[in-house]
């Protein structure tokens, strides 16, 4: 039955307009990091130096950098995924043919999951294509990327990439359950991830450690000055437990009057 | 009616069974009630209309129905199943609630498909619905260039996808234009020729009596009654249109009818009245005025109509809920 569910959302989410937007915004927004921190990287200075770039995980740098866009791009179009429904009233008519809500609330997770993942897989092979052309106009040697260690920290950065858009995409769609308004839900979610986190911890920095943004970006960094990767790690698996849990609790406790 | 005596007669009927059944069934939202002790008793096979005004509760009844909305109080069933677990009848209904709800950016066919893929049907149940809802040939286009009627359409092809026992229709001919009300009318009357039960709800309960042979009625959360369309025509006081030939004579009339125990009212900007006469003809009305020396102009017949029913039976004459008794937007 989830299965089912599952499907019927793909149907949705495979749309060209979302499915191309979200893929090339994606992609764009990576290749973007990248080719920035390449054209800014000096011998001594820079986003990054030189040296560091043609360092074994020199590949991945630029996606890893772009973690936090991609992350806040993930949890808008989750949480907008979600809220629609609300807003356009097509929950009732998923209700009717799939009147088991956990079931249905878990395929539409994991539909949305699996979507933005590929889209943040996708993204980053874009990047990764970019950082190695970006690599050759610079004159960055690449030859320590594609060894062993180069590649074992690719493969690293890709998986804590896509737990952390995992992350991301369950807080997007907890909030979307609650506000169930996709303009709202976005603006409530970017408000937060940019700005209200950074004020509070810039105010109070030892709660930086506790924010659920700051912990998932760690995941998708692996690790960060002042939130460790497995401090994050455990806390992010916190922050999503709950995030479903509540989730699923109001979605099986409300009445559908939209 | 009541629900008993609605099983009596439906249990004696060839249909059988009832297909929707509810005892005391109530929805409050916070301190408003806006459905109240509902007892339904609608027999398998019918097309029944769901009439009341606008705040009546119709619209939470139906989704109390479909398990979208969890009742205070009470209990029912649909095709056997209970409304507490809607999982073990929703795969046997199919149902348009309020305006359809589709995917703007899909087309038509996809719309079908999402759904059909949620509820584990078979694909192959898109095109035959969305052909007998006349919308095969623009099927491929984008539900966001649908007009208002290929909208409703769609809906009713939605509801169609489950072959489903039971249709419940909220509103269908809602923003129709009037060749779409016909239309949507002769796909109605279509599915019951199928056997579906149709309950399909509206505050125009002229619309509703053109299709329904069965009519249950609120007004303000409360059933005000239900029962077979033909009883309750054939259950009304005949009413006449009375007019004297001469204006002067008016008083004079409305004197010897009340005198006769009819229940006499003027109609406004005429000089005709309306007459109730309870067990007289047309020819007792005719003989009461000549014996008063009164030539009538006009003796007519009004038509018996549910809305004469409904409002006979509320006791108003206006479809409006009464003031302090509105529903805001949850109908």
């Amino acid at each position: 039955m989830t299965w089912a569910a599952f499907t019927s959302e793909w149907t949705k989410l495979r749309r060209p307009t979302l499915l191309l937007s979200t893929f090339l915004g994606l992609a764009f927004a990576a290749s973007l990091f990248v080719v920035l921190m390449f054209s800014q990287a000096t011998a001594h200075g820079g986003i990054v130096t030189l040296h560091q770039l043609a360092q074994p995980n020199g590949l991945v740098i630029g996606v890893a950098r772009a973690s936090m866009l991609l992350g806040v791009v993930a949890f808008g179009i989750a949480a907008s995924q979600v809220a629609s429904e609300y807003s356009l009233g097509t929950l009732r008519q998923l209700l009717v043919r799939q009147p088991r809500r956990a079931v249905l609330l878990a395929g539409k997770m994991l539909g949305t999951i699996t979507f933005l993942v590929l889209a943040l897989c996708f993204a980053a092979v874009i990047a990764l294509i970019v950082a190695v052309v970006a690599a050759h106009s610079r004159g960055v040697p690449t030859s320590a990327w594609f060894t062993g260690t180069g590649l074992g920290d690719m493969f690293r950065e890709l998986g804590d990439l896509a737990l952390a858009t995992i992350g991301y995409s369950i807080l997007g769609m907890a909030l979307g359950q609650f506000v169930r308004s996709a303009v709202f839900a976005v603006i409530v979610g970017f408000a937060w991830l940019i700005a209200v986190e950074n004020i509070i911890t810039r105010i109070v920095p030892s709660t930086e450690q506790w924010l659920p943004g700051a912990s998932i970006t760690a995941v998708a960094s692996g690790g960060v000055e002042g939130v460790g990767y497995a401090h994050g790690m455990i806390l992010g698996a916190v922050y999503v437990t709950v995030a479903i849990a509540a989730a699923m609790t109001v979605f099986l406790r409300s009445d559908v009057t939209a | 009616m009541t629900m008993q005596q609605a099983m009596d007669r439906t249990d004696e009927s060839p249909r059988g069974q009832l297909a929707v059944s509810t005892t005391g069934l109530t929805k409050r939202f916070a301190d408003r009630t806006v459905v109240d002790g509902l007892a339904l008793a609608i027999p398998s096979g019918s097309v029944c209309g769901f009439v009341g005004p606008n705040g009546a509760g119709k619209t939470t009844t139906i989704r109390m129905l479909l398990g979208l909305v969890r009742p205070t109080s009470g209990s029912g069933t649909i095709l056997g199943g209970s409304i507490s677990e809607p999982a073990s009848y929703l795969d046997k209904v199919g149902a348009l609630i309020e305006s359809p709800a589709f995917y703007p950016q899909l087309s038509g066919r996809d719309n079908l498909k999402a759904l059909a893929r949620l509820g584990q049907l078979p694909l192959a149940a898109v095109d035959p619905v969305l052909e007998r809802s006349g919308l095969l040939a623009r099927a491929g286009d984008k539900y966001r260039s649908y007009s208002l009627g290929m909208k409703q359409r769609l809906g009713i092809a939605a509801a169609m996808l489950a072959s489903p026992r039971l249709l419940i229709l909220d509103e269908p001919t809602n923003g129709l234009d009037p060749g779409g009300i016909v239309e949507m009318r002769g796909l109605i009357r279509s599915f019951a020729g199928d056997g579906i039960t149709v309950l399909v709800s509206s505050h125009l309960i002229s619309e509703i009596e053109q299709i329904c042979d069965y009519v249950v009625m609120i007004r303000a959360g409360r059933l005000v009654h239900q029962g077979s369309v033909g009883e309750l025509r054939a259950a009304q006081q005949p009413q006449f249109i009375v007019a004297a030939e001469r204006d002067a004579d008016l008083p004079l009339l409305t004197g010897l009818l009340q005198e006769a125990g009819c229940a006499v009212t003027p109609r406004p900007a005429e000089t005709a009245v309306l007459v109730e006469a309870p067990g007289l003809g047309a020819a007792d009305l005719n003989r009461l005025a000549a014996s008063g020396g009164i030539t009538l102009r006009q003796l007519t017949e009004s038509t018996r109509s549910l809305e004469r029913a409904f409002f006979a039976l509320t006791g108003t004459a206006s479809a409006d809920v009464p003031a302090g008794q509105e529903m805001g937007a949850i109908r």
